[in-house]
Parts: C-alpha cells; structure tokens; sequence
C-alpha cells in the first residue's frame, strides 16, 4: 500500500470491513501523514494554560506539541523539537515559562516559538545563523468553546467548517454555560488497541449491555442507577446520527431532566435535577429553547481521535494507542456537583474504571485479530442497520432511524477513506452547514 | 546452653515503635496473601466505613516544583474510592461478566519497607513499598511499583485502613488497565 494507493475498506452496500486497517506498518503511517497531519486535532483546552506563560504538553497524533499561552496571552502549538538536532525543549508535562531551552547545546525558544538565544552566536556561528527561520514548527491553532485544536494543513478549512453542524450537537454539553468548563487531567494508559476501535466504539451503544453489564449491574444496585439491558436499549427512543464526520448519539429529552452522567446516582440526582432548572434559563439563551430542551449529547466521536468528548485516543504504531482521560467541568456548577461528576467520571471512566476496564481485552482482540495472514482476510462485519439511516426533519446529519445501528461506524471508516485517499484538503469534502444555530453561543464560547 | 539461650529471648526487649512495626508486618502480609489468593470480600473487611482509598496521577515537573508531582485530592485521580466503590469493585466480579477480570487476574503482590508511625490521635501512619506483578490471559503481564500510605485505625481491637494514598511508579501507565487492587 504505497503513496497512491486509493483505499476502499468499508464495502457501504455489505458493511464489510478490511481489517488489514488495524494492523498494516503502512497503512498507519499513511494516517499519521493524510489523517493526523491534516485534520484539526483537540489537544488540550484553554483551562489547562489559564494564564500567561502557562504552558501543557500534549501530542498532535505521535508528534509532541507544547500547548502555550505567551506574555499577551495568544494560544500556540509548537512541535516540541530543537530546530538545531531535534531534542525536545520541554520534558514536563506542565508548567510556567517564558522560555524554553534545549538541554542538549543550549538553544532557546520564546514561548511564542520564537528563537531567542543561540549560545555562540557569533563566536561559533560568525553571525550566519538565520534565527527567524528557526522558530520551533508551529501549527494553527482554533478553539471551540474552550477546546483548543490544532492542524499541521495550511489549507484546512476554518475549525467551524470542520466541525459543522456537529457543532449543533456538540454545544449541549460543551458550551452551555457563560462561564465555559474547567479540564481536570489527563490520566494516560497505554492500550494495546489500535485508535480507529475505540474511536469506532464511541457511538457503540449495541456492546454496552454486554461489554458493561457487571458494572452496570452493580451500579443499579448500589448507587440506584437505572438497568442497562439489551431491551432498554432496542427500545431507547435516543438517537445516532453522523454528521460531517463525527459520529454522535443523541437523547430527544422532552422531559426536562439533566443529560444522565456518570455521577448521577439515587443520591445525587436531585442536585442535577436542581442544577439542570435553575440553569436553564442560561442555556436556553445560549442554544435557543429546543436544544437546551430537547436535545443531549450522548456517547460521541470527533475525528479523528476525540473519544466521549475531550478524550483522546493518540496512537502510538498501528497495535497501540496512548489513551488520555480528562474530565470536564462547567466552572459554575456547585462543588458538590463537580464533585459527583468527576467521582462518575474517574470511576467509571479511566484505567481503573468500573466501565472502561472491561472494553480493554475486546477491542485489543479486535486488533490482534487483524495480525494473521489468515484472520485479517475474513473481514469485519458491520451490516447492522444498513438501509436504515438518513435526512431528519429535525436533525442535522444522518440520523439512524434506531439507536442501535451501525451507520455511524460505516460512515466513520467511509470518512476516512476519503482522508487516505484525498491528494489536500480540497479533495476531502465538508458538509455545508445547514442546522439553525439559535441562541448566543459561538464557538468561540 | 538451651536454657541461656531461651533466658535471653525472655528478656529481649524492643521500643514501642518496634512493637507497632512487628505488629504490622503481618498484617501487610496477611492482606497480600488475601489478594493474591483473591479473597477480595475478606480483604475489604481490612478497611474502614469511612475510607478513602486514593490513588493520583503522577506528573513530570521540575525538580523545583515536586510539590506538584503528585495531583492533590480534587483533581482528577487515577481512582478516589469510598467503600461503595470498592464494593462494588468487589461485588462486580462476583457477576461473572466482568470481563476485565474473568478469566482473573494472577497477581503477586510483594509489600516491604514498612515505615509506622503514631499519630496524635491513637492512629498510626504505615508507609509501605509495593512490587506487584500481575499476569493476565495468555501472556499480558506488567510490574507495578510504588508505595502505599495508609492511616490505619484499631477498630474492636483490629487495625483497618481508614486512608490509602496509592503512588505509582509510573507517568503513562504500561498496561491496558487497572483492573486489580493494591
């Protein structure tokens, strides 16, 4: 599979899947190149470099980035690589600093990139050295409510064309409040996984009552969460739909309760039933009366690596993905709120987590399975579904007609087929975006 | 020379601090072998109502800055359980579906370094280092170090843990998950 290679690897009429995806040396490093170096990836959020010359370390695919905040306060992405030999000039994870310094022969970068100080300048260099041009590499960086992303492609579209009306969505949780949210993390995990499964699994309600049900069993029974059965689930009214290539899922929430986190229990449901009513007015200005009403994110994905929202899936070789956890916070919720969110979060979702431990073992079978001559040519089937998805009268993308399909994931592995395949940016299409944004929020906030 | 020998352990002598030590070795191992023998509802009778059983994130930061090498309690950790979290750890794996750990885990979980000291209050800080090997399916396996600090209360006469502040050795965790107990 070399450079021009046109990859066809979801049959859209079958649901068949190549699985030579999950485990060709090739294949991978293609994405790295036409996937995670050009579309917009998240790398960290605003909250984690609060103030001027904060500074976190965070990854664009394999390649280390460091997430700065300069003296005037403007957001960059640098790749975290000498210009002279190629060393890293930062080795934390996080930090404050208006410089950055190469430890291997000294060479200095301003936390806007910029080259500063070069030891010898004149006495080893005789005044040749070209200095701006030797700025560490930078990308371009957009935010969404707070989310910073960023992409090594000049010629990515804007990062609201990239989200398009995913963006629709995406805003019942992301940007509901004035105040925005507070990141908190990440934990990281190394998964021998490779990052399209996980990605894929986002929008997996059909694995829930199987791959979950003891915790979730357990979580009925101690905390007073509901059941999780395969009927609860066939019979869910909630919704899939895929939209510009982010696969998300959908609650139609008529009812006037809080979006079902983990952290709601028996106990604390009266305090998100609380918090829900007494910031709506709030949210109702900001997306307009029938989002903040009738419409909750769910389980969702954000190409190509965002996993159940500012997650990330960052992969390292074609059978291993670094996983990050974060938990995301609306900065004017009550602590006792927060509290129960981030309790909900971490328990269930990160290494240790009630939920997430028991997805591990699957999906990495999924991922040796596609190792041998043998196994990787009897392909994935993902028919579930097929027929049964398509325009809303209500809702952006293309909506499953039940909960519990396929379509996202067919979508998903179409969305990047026409990454792989596409020679730039004009190549990979854009839906236009049609949804109607009521409301104030943007997004920037 | 039987007799001398028996007269001078009759009048060993040992400080407080020592008595508390050998009083507690065994029971570091007496939980490790609970553990490792995977008798998890008998290991959580080792730990009070009101526990708190932590473990944060370890951070790369300057030497300067080890204050915040390790994340504080209300930041995101890698696990802050009250005991009905860890119960229903526990009971989870009693479904029979919590694939994570069936077909389980074959830990071996070796506890040294003991360091205890009273508190104030009739407590005792215990700090302790960990190796725990852990090998799972066919061939995943992975070594886990770090330590333990736990306050320890006596409880009817036995000791339980009342605070376990797990710090591991590690800043991107190896492993596919955390699926056993330290």
């Amino acid at each position: 599979m070399g450079a021009t290679q046109t990859y066809s690897v979801v049959d859209p009429a079958s649901g068949k899947v190549d699985r030579r995806i999950f485990s060709d040396q090739a294949v991978y490093d293609a994405e790295m190149e036409k996937i995670f170096g050009r579309a917009w990836l998240m790398i960290g959020h605003e909250s984690l470099v609060p103030e001027v010359n904060d500074f976190f370390h965070t990854y664009m695919g394999e390649d280390p980035v460091i997430l700065t905040r300069d003296g005037r306060g403007r957001l960059h992405a640098l790749l975290n690589m000498c210009r002279h030999r190629g060393n890293r000039v930062v080795r934390c994870d996080d930090g404050n600093a208006t410089r950055f310094m190469c430890t291997y022969h000294g060479w200095s970068y301003g936390n806007d990139g910029r080259l500063e100080h070069v030891p010898g300048t004149s006495e080893a260099y005789y005044d040749a050295l070209d200095k701006p041009s030797l700025g560490l590499v930078q990308a371009r960086v957009e935010t969404y409510a707070g989310i910073v992303f960023a992409t090594w492609a000049e010629d990515a579209p804007s990062l609201e064309a990239f989200l398009g009306d995913a963006r629709w969505y995406l805003d019942t949780v992301f940007n509901r409040r004035d105040e925005g949210m507070q990141a908190l993390g990440p934990m990281k995990w190394l998964e021998p996984v490779n990052w399209k499964t996980m990605v894929d699994n986002c929008s997996d309600n059909y694995h829930v009552p199987t791959t979950h049900l003891s915790s979730a069993r357990v979580q009925t029974r101690y905390l007073g969460r509901p059941r999780l059965s395969h009927k609860d689930q066939f019979e869910s009214p909630n919704k899939h739909v895929f939209v510009n290539g982010h696969a998300l899922t959908f609650r139609e929430a008529p009812d006037n309760t809080p979006r079902y986190v983990h952290g709601i229990s028996k106990d604390t449901f009266p305090l998100f039933q609380a918090y829900h009513e007494a910031t709506l007015p709030e949210v109702e200005r900001r997306l307009g009366a029938f989002r903040a009403r009738h419409v909750q994110l769910g389980n969702h994905s954000i190409f190509p690596n965002g996993v159940l929202g500012f997650r990330l899936a960052l992969p390292r070789g074609p059978l291993q993905t670094e996983f990050w956890h974060f938990v995301l916070l609306e900065k004017g919720a009550p602590e006792a709120l927060k509290h129960a969110i981030r309790i909900g979060s971490q328990a269930n979702n990160g290494a240790a987590g009630l939920f997430e431990q028991d997805d591990v073992d699957n999906w990495r079978q999924v991922t040796a399975a596609s190792k041998s001559r043998l196994r990787r040519r009897i392909s994935q089937d993902l028919s579930m579904g097929l027929g049964h998805a398509g325009a809303h009268p209500e809702y952006p993308g293309v909506v499953s007609e039940r909960y519990i399909s396929e379509n996202n994931q067919r979508l998903f592995y179409r969305r990047w087929e026409e990454f792989m395949n596409a020679e730039s940016w004009a190549d990979i299409p854009i839906a236009p975006i049609i949804a109607r944004f009521e409301g104030t929020a943007t997004i920037r906030g | 020379m039987g007799k001398h020998a028996s007269a001078e352990a009759a009048t060993l002598t040992v400080t407080p601090r020592q008595a508390l030590w050998l009083e507690l070795m065994p029971f570091y191992i007496h939980e490790a072998w609970l553990l490792d023998e995977r008798k998890f509802k008998e290991w959580l009778d080792l730990f009070t109502d009101d526990v708190l059983y932590f473990m944060p994130r370890r951070k790369n930061v300057l030497r300067r800055e080890a204050h915040r090498e390790v994340t504080p309690l209300g930041d995101l950790s890698l696990i802050e359980d009250d005991r009905r979290y860890l119960e229903m750890r526990v009971a989870r794996l009693d479904t029979g579906m919590a694939w994570g750990e069936d077909p389980p885990s074959r830990t071996r979980h070796l506890i040294g370094n003991l360091v205890a000291e009273p508190l104030d209050d009739g407590e005792v800080r215990a700090k302790t280092a960990f190796l725990v090997y852990r090998s799972h399916l066919e061939t995943d396996h992975q070594l886990l170090a770090g330590s333990r600090e736990d306050v320890l209360r006596r409880v009817k006469g036995a000791w339980k843990i009342a605070k376990r502040t797990i710090l591991l050795d590690a800043n991107v965790l190896l492993d596919k998950n955390l699926s056993i107990f330290l």
